[in-house]
């Protein structure tokens, strides 16, 4: 089993603890998000599993060995670190042959991955005249250059367009599909939503959760109602009177807290309150992400407050 | 993991640079250019058919510097080198690729360089060089293509220690211009072992410092190695 195995990993830069006893596991199978705000330790943390940096303390390992004592580590880890890795005056697919080369990667792999990542038509073009967006598939590229169990991301959805929005959640669906180990870091909240399965979250160098992205939401985000009907005040004393927590919004739109579209359509049936309106509002990832680290946010400018998402 | 995959991926990453072959175009250019136009001036008094045949070296060697010391400081731009030792995590064995990979190109280069100049420089000295054995005329054509390669060596060397090939270039250009040539002139002393000046002895049909031919270029191979090292040491020590 390949996991990737972090263990009391700390990290100091000067006085400065990046990454500060950091223990958890990303296993097989699944997508792993990696979340945090900006200068929470994520880009740290996957330099020290690819023994780029050198950790302070603790151990990083990739199915149990330090990444340094991998032979041919591409063909065991493939990361995206950094888009602009690629040197703007060579081509993509000369950076990727050196790439392989390296690992003794056949150079037929490199037309495969160029394909796999839609840069196929422009492959023999500089990479200077490449967008992010394409500088980011490259990298993508270069990580599935060694067909590698265990795949590193970090934001790999930077700079990409819609369209490659939907290829990377695809594909990082497909990699866990085939049972490969996926880790990925990202910022974005709604992008992480769609691909992840599971959550390490850190904030300031330290983990703040490790479980199912479900769980995590659930466990922080009440499950909300929306409701509207003709009469507004009857609504509310109907609600009240059943003990469910409400407030009114505009337009005599009530929200609910705690409760099930089951109930209160029921309720309000038997009130004999005509419905306009009946839905569930989905907790998402954002909220529940923003009230854990609403308190940890190094670099939060103002107090945020969770944005209702219409569902 | 062996050796020769990660050499093979640094001749793949030099051959596939246009700035890196220009840079190895220039060093055959301007050795033998200046070295044909040195040839032209007799007005010399300490004239040295040899040297006067191998004058475009201190051209050349600046050209060789600038390709080992961008070869080295490419990786050091936007996390190359991050993907460079993800690929190859052995530090000193990644470093030592890279080296091979500056070396023997210049080296190749060098030797042709030798080679032309001394065909140039022959051909425009015309009777002013009869007096050159063909022992010398090896010994300065090699010894040209191994002290172009140290050159590169060298800076390569010093660019993974400055981590920059501008802040190399800006240290090493001026030092051969000025400096060389400055305390170059006194003979005899400690600038002997200064590794331009060392090195160039092997281009001299006359020398009368306290190194000779070989021993000088020993030298220079010393500044090499010492540069290469602390590249190395650096590349070891430091995070990626």
């Amino acid at each position: 089993m390949t996991s990737i195995d972090v263990q009391d990993l700390t990290k100091e830069y000067g006085t400065k603890r990046a990454v500060d006893h950091l223990t958890f596991s990303v296993l097989p199978g699944r997508v792993t998000g990696f979340l945090g705000p900006n200068g929470a330790g994520k880009s740290t943390t996957m330099r020290l599993v690819l023994g780029l940096d050198r950790p302070t303390s603790g151990t990083a390992t990739v199915g149990g060995r330090a990444y340094a004592t991998l032979d041919e580590p591409l063909r065991h880890v493939g990361a995206l670190l950094d888009a602009q890795a690629a040197h703007g005056s060579r081509t993509a697919r000369d950076h990727l042959r050196a790439l392989a080369a390296s690992n003794r990667i056949p150079e037929r792999r490199v037309d495969e991955v160029l394909e796999q990542s839609g840069l196929g038509s422009v492959a023999r073009r500089r990479v200077k005249t490449y967008s992010l967006g394409m500088r980011q598939r490259l990298g993508i590229a270069a990580a599935l250059l060694g067909d590698p169990p265990v795949v590193l991301l970090d934001e790999p959805s930077n700079g990409l367009d819609p369209e490659g929005i939907i290829w990377i959640r695809e594909l990082l669906r497909e990699l866990a599909r085939e049972g490969r180990t996926v880790l990925v870091s990202s910022h974005l909240m709604n992008e992480t939503a769609s691909f992840a399965d599971h959550l390490v979250v850190l904030g300031r160098g330290r983990l703040l959760a490790d479980m199912p992205m479900r769980e995590f939401i659930h466990a922080r985000v009440q499950p909300r109602v929306r409701v509207r009907t003709t009469d507004g005040a009857a609504l509310g004393d109907l609600l009240a009177r059943h003990g469910i927590e409400a407030v009114e919004g505009e337009g005599g739109r009530w929200t609910a807290f705690d409760a099930r579209v089951e109930d209160i359509g029921r309720l309000t049936s038997a009130a004999h309150l005509p419905i306009l309106e009946l839905a569930s509002e989905e907790a998402t990832l954002e909220q529940a992400y923003l009230d854990l680290t609403g308190v940890e946010t190094e670099f939060a400018a103002t107090p945020t407050t969770p944005q209702t998402q219409e569902a | 993991m062996t050796f020769a995959p990660a050499l093979r991926s640094e001749l793949i990453k030099i051959r596939t640079l246009r700035s890196l072959l220009w840079g190895l175009a220039a060093v055959l250019l301007a050795t033998t250019a200046f070295s044909a136009l040195a040839g032209l001036d007799d007005s010399g008094e300490e004239f040295d058919p040899l040297f006067s045949t191998f004058f475009g070296v201190s051209f050349g060697q600046i050209a060789a510097i600038t390709f080992g010391a961008q070869a080295v400081s490419a990786e050091f731009q936007g996390g190359a080198l991050r993907l460079s030792l993800a690929a190859v995590p052995d530090r000193v064995r990644w470093f030592a690729a890279k080296a091979v990979a500056v070396g023997s190109p210049a080296l190749v280069i060098g030797l042709v360089s030798g080679g032309v100049s001394l065909a140039v420089g022959k051909a425009v000295l015309g009777s002013r060089a009869s007096t050159l054995t063909w022992g010398e005329e090896l010994r300065g054509a090699v010894g040209c293509g191994v002290y172009l390669a140290l050159m590169a060596l060298f800076a390569a060397g010093i660019a993974a220690v400055l981590r920059s090939g501008v802040a190399t270039l800006s240290i090493l250009i001026p030092f051969l211009l000025i400096v060389s040539f400055v305390v170059g002139g006194a003979s005899g002393t400690v600038a002997d072992f200064l590794p331009d000046k060392a090195g160039q002895v092997v281009l001299h049909e006359n020398w009368d410092g306290a190194l000779g031919p070989w021993t000088g270029l020993g030298v220079t191979a010393l500044w090499a190695a010492a540069a290469l090292t602390a590249g190395a040491w650096s590349m070891r020590r430091r995070d990626a």
